[in-house]
């Protein structure tokens, strides 16, 4: 948190509102990591499955953050289409102790960047390689060679291994789509 | 700057809708806004309301714009704004049904629901139940249980208004919550009681036993809630009714109680529930009309008009009783009310006697203009049954109906008026000349197309008859000239039945025929054609056939016979006498139809278009293999219980009768959950003479479900042999069940039999009743070319003639006619005449002579066009 103050301190820009896109398949952590950013009083001890979508704010020192979290379950996938229009970011959560379903991760990526909403923003998109405290679970390096994303060459992305549980990994992500979506900003300024 | 002065100009305007002009295309267009990244709250509102404006104003969105706007709706979950949030809610509720995908804001609301700020949660769950479906009730079922225990009494409310809906959709989601809504029922709140006791009634409702114990426990516990008391004496009182005991029991102690409820709603209620029961006694009655009649002198408006409606009602059934509140009605006649007044005097008029009719009249008449139509339409029912009950007084009211029907009203209103005209002529003939001479009157400046021609051909059908019938055909021919085409024709129609009917007229109906000749439009053309070429020939049988009589086959039917006719593409001539006929409907049910709206304040819809027994069921046969070739079905019987009605297995059967076949169908319901039956057969013995052609055993007979077993028999070529008595075991194989899955246990089953009631085939199952309009014309022209037959008969078990009336009707299946079926009082002979149809297109027209002496003697004429027939009629009496 520290380096934000001294980013926002810095470069003295006012606090923008921004929305970002939490999604994923289901069970990757998207609410928990939600719910990591969220001021102690709001934070909820037990997360359920998401239905639909959930709208949460929050706040770092230079950006104010919605994000909709969206639902994973497979029914609900196509409906996160609605909201790709009007949002700032993308963060992808997925589970990296999940090997067998890397696949259909990779199905959903390529549908996201094919989409019209997407394909021709330049829009950030940050990768949490989650549950890295898990055994089995398989490293960021490998989850991006699985899922190709040194071919995606028309945006800014990132991919950091997080525990949404501790914490781990998560500012680090944060901070990386904080700095791109504030240069988009100064930039279509 | 314009713009500025103009919308300060249409502030000044003021009063006017704001949301006017608003149109469709702009709000959507407008609520784009809800996408931007800032919400602006105040501006986001305001363009909901519209949308919801707009909505409710009937405007019709499609899947894909409501899917549009729903999804942009979910984007302003990230406000914080109180107001808007709630906006959203209305948005997501009126959306709901449109929109697709609605349920991405489950978990949102879910949030809102089970959240901090108490203004989003009761509103959050009506809307989480309007988008939830079955599959995801389960997801929110753990939210909707706390909530309706929850202490907020709004939102347990909610979520037990919103049980009540869903259970529309999952009852036995809703089965589940049984528990929370019992402990809801202790609630303090009134509202909170009154829902949790709806879901409970609704949850149990199936089970009397259940809701029996219910309302036993609660009666006992003396609820808070007035409203939840009233639901209570509702369920009571309709326990009542459908239990066999008498009215001793601590159900109707508990109503009679709640008259002495400190609370009117409660008393009123209770009062309402013992009037309108259908097994009261005049001594129950009493505490509840001395309460009614309380209320009647209550300064609250709403109570005094409750308590004549509800007495006005009761007058119907038991206007002893309504006479000791004679002096109380008396006084609230003259209430500024005018609803009020109008009930007041129409109950008079039930309960009066004659002498006070002339006054009451006069009292109606002061401020008949004054009140709405439904009222009027009140007032004139009340007269009519005035009419009926009081005959002498017919001139008053004939009177006081032809000023009303010269005044403003709508069409359901003079609809009425002409009803009752109508029905004073039919029942009074004293009346009819007056009253024909009103509405002759009426037609001359009517707007009401339907009436006009109703009233054109009922002056068809009764003027001929009268003393001159003359002076009617200067009104008819008067419509002629002046009216629409609809009403033309008619009026040509009824000038031909004065043509028909009256001889010396018919020359000069000819002239005027031949003028409508010229007319403009082709179905008048087409009928005074028609007419004056028939009239031409002078030949009474043709008068009868063609223009007298109107057209005896089912329409539909008809339409149906047409259609499969040009099909088919046949070379033969189309024949008519393979339409099936109408049947002529029973006095009950017209009884029936009458008296339920017989002065009561309910608009009633539509007339539902009326289906003929035999249309509904050819439909269903006509699926059968073996039962379409048999030709059309010329008569369905009513249906005949060959078991008790609480028995294992419950048999009913419908004889249906073809041309040379008689089609029975046994409609089986197992009652036993443990047992699935299988093969079930039902083996007849029939009488001497039939031939079982073919049966078609049902297959499977699972507990609760109706199956049906069809047997084809050919009618014996003997006619006399066609009545008899067919002896029917039911046959089946039984398999034990499991009483919950309804899955046999074992493969195995074994034979059983179960013995049904002999089925009696009688001589009304091949009469299908035809109404003739001129008896007397056809009787004469039956005199050659039909057989007679003659005989007389002692009915020495009859009584009365009323009852030897009704007994041959019944028996004989044929159709009264020229009311005939009505004995005038005091008459010791009387003639009955009938008319009918024998399977196979054979006319009968029977005349009875009855006279009364020690029993009734009766002289039985039969003419039909088969010797058989007639034969068959009259050794079938003896």
């Amino acid at each position: 948190m520290g380096l934000f103050k001294t980013l926002a301190v810095f470069l003295r820009i006012k606090k923008k509102e921004v929305n970002v896109l939490v999604i994923g398949l289901n069970n990757s952590g998207k609410s928990t990591i939600i719910n990591h950013f969220k001021d102690e009083e709001d934070k909820q001890s037990e997360i359920v499955p998401t239905v639909g979508f959930n709208v949460e704010k929050f706040q770092n020192q230079s950006l104010s953050f919605t994000a909709f979290d969206m639902s994973g379950h497979g029914r609900y996938r196509d409906l996160w289409e609605h909201y790709y229009k009007d949002c700032h970011g993308i963060v992808f959560v997925i589970d990296s102790s999940d090997k067998l379903r890397l696949v259909v991760v990779k199905d959903e990526l390529d549908l996201l960047l094919q989409h019209p909403d997407i394909c021709n923003r330049k829009i950030p998109i940050l990768f949490f390689a989650n549950k890295m405290d898990c055994k089995e679970s398989l490293s960021s390096v490998k989850i991006a060679a699985g899922l190709g994303l040194d071919k995606i060459m028309d945006k800014p992305w990132n991919i950091s291994a997080s525990n949404a549980l501790t914490g781990d990994g998560l500012n680090e992500g944060v901070e990386w789509l904080t700095q791109q979506i504030r240069d988009t900003i100064v930039n279509r300024n | 700057m314009s713009s500025f002065k103009r919308d300060k100009k249409e502030e000044e305007d003021g009063g006017g809708n704001p949301f006017q002009n608003i149109e469709k295309t702009t709000v959507l267009q407008e609520a784009r806004i809800f996408n931007e990244n800032i919400i602006n709250a105040k501006k986001c509102t305001h363009i909901l309301t519209k949308i919801l404006y707009l909505l409710n104003q009937g405007e019709q969105l499609g899947a894909k714009e409501a899917t549009e706007v729903f999804f942009a709706m979910t984007k302003l979950f990230q406000s914080k704004d109180v107001i808007l949030r709630r906006m959203v809610y209305l948005g997501i509720k009126e959306l709901s049904s449109i929109a697709d995908d609605v349920i991405i804001v489950t978990s949102s609301l879910t949030k809102d629901m089970t959240g901090k700020e108490d203004l989003y949660r009761a509103a959050a769950i009506r809307a989480l139940c309007s988008i939830t479906d079955v599959t995801m009730l389960q997801t929110i079922e753990r939210y909707m249980k706390q909530a309706i225990v929850d202490k907020n009494p709004a939102v347990s409310s909610a979520a037990l208004v919103s049980s009540l809906h869903m259970s529309k959709i999952a009852s036995d989601v809703i089965k589940r919550w049984v528990n929370e809504a019992q402990e809801a029922v202790n609630s303090d709140n009134i509202m909170v009681q009154y829902h949790a006791l709806g879901v409970l009634y609704h949850i149990r409702k199936s089970d009397r036993l259940a809701v029996t114990k219910l309302v036993a426990k609660l009666t006992r516990m003396s609820l808070k809630s007035h409203y939840a008391i009233c639901m209570l004496i509702r369920i009571a009182s309709k326990l009542l009714e459908e239990e066999e005991t008498s009215n001793d029991s601590a159900l109707f102690s508990f109503i009679e109680s709640c008259l002495r409820h400190k609370s009117e709603m409660v008393i009123y209620e209770a009062a309402h529930a013992i009037v309108n029961s259908r097994r009261t006694t005049s001594r129950e009655l009493g505490p509840a009309i001395s309460v009614l009649q309380l209320f009647c002198g209550s300064p609250k408006p709403t109570l005094r008009f409750a308590a004549v409606r509800t007495l006005n009602q009761v007058a119907i059934n038991h206007p002893a009783a309504v006479t000791a509140c004679n002096l109380d009605l008396e006084n609230l006649i003259t209430d500024s009310n005018r609803s009020i007044a109008t009930l007041a005097i129409t109950t008079l008029l039930k309960t009066g006697a004659e002498s006070s009719v002339d006054r009451l009249m006069k009292q109606i008449a002061t401020f008949v203009s004054e009140i709405s139509d439904e009222f009027k339409v009140v007032v004139v029912q009340a007269i009519r049954a005035l009419a009926l009950k009081f005959p002498r007084k017919h001139s008053v009211l004939m009177n006081f109906l032809s000023a009303m029907l010269r005044d403003e009203g709508g069409l359901e209103y003079k609809a009425s008026i002409a009803d009752t005209i109508i029905t004073i002529i039919e029942d009074n003939a004293d009346a009819k000349e007056t009253g024909l001479a009103h509405l002759c009157e009426f037609i001359e400046d009517c707007e009401h197309t339907s009436l006009a021609v109703r009233i054109l051909h009922l002056l068809g059908k009764e003027g001929p008859r009268t003393k001159q019938p003359s002076r009617y055909i200067r009104f008819i021919y008067n419509r002629v000239i002046l009216e629409n085409p609809t009403v033309r024709a008619a009026a040509v129609s009824a000038m031909a039945q004065f043509g028909a009917l009256c001889p010396d007229l018919s020359e000069n109906i000819q002239v005027l025929l031949a003028r409508c000749q010229m007319d403009t439009d082709d179905e008048v053309r087409d009928r005074a054609t028609y007419y004056s070429s028939i009239l031409r020939q002078q030949d009474k049988s043709l008068y009868n056939n063609y223009i007298l009589e109107p057209l005896q086959v089912s329409i539909p039917s008809l339409e149906r016979c047409l259609k499969d006719y040009i099909q088919s593409k046949s070379d033969e001539a189309f024949n008519i006498k393979s339409v099936p006929v109408v049947a002529a409907p029973t006095e009950e049910e017209k009884q029936i139809s009458n008296q339920k709206t017989e002065g009561m304040l309910i608009s009633t819809g539509p007339p539902r278009p009326v289906v003929s027994r035999e249309e509904n069921y050819t439909e269903k046969l006509s699926a059968i293999p073996g039962i379409q070739q048999l030709g059309p079905l010329f008569k369905s019987s009513e249906i005949v219980e060959l078991t008790e009605s609480e028995t294992e297995y419950v048999v009913c059967c419908i004889k249906h009768c073809f041309t040379r076949h008689l089609v029975l169908q046994f409609d089986c319901i197992n009652t036993l959950n443990d047992q699935l039956l299988e093969n079930v057969r039902i083996q007849l013995d029939p009488s001497e003479g039939y031939q079982i052609v073919k049966d078609i055993p049902c297959q499977k007979l699972p507990y609760n479900e109706m199956g049906t077993v069809y047997i084809i028999l050919q009618f014996p070529d003997d006619l006399p042999n066609t009545v008899g008595t067919f002896g029917a075991v039911m046959k089946f194989v039984v398999k034990d069940c499991d009483p919950n899955t309804g899955l046999p246990d074992t493969d195995e089953g074994y034979d059983d039999e179960y013995m049904l009631e002999d089925l009696e085939v009688v001589l009304g199952d091949q009469i299908q009743r035809v109404t003739k309009m001129n008896w007397a014309a056809s009787w004469d022209e039956s005199a050659n070319g039909f057989v007679e037959m003659e005989d007389t008969y002692s009915l020495s078990s009859m009584n009365t003639l009323e009852e030897a009336v009704k007994n041959i009707i019944q028996f004989l299946g044929l159709q009264p006619a020229e009311r005939t079926d009505k004995v005038p009082e005091g008459k010791t002979t009387h003639t009955l005449l009938l008319a009918g149809l024998f399977r196979g297109g054979h006319d009968i027209l029977v005349r009875s002579k009855l006279a009364l002496a020690d029993g009734v003697t009766m002289q039985l004429t039969v003419r039909s066009t088969d010797a058989d027939i007639a034969e068959l009629i009259t050794s079938a009496v003896g």
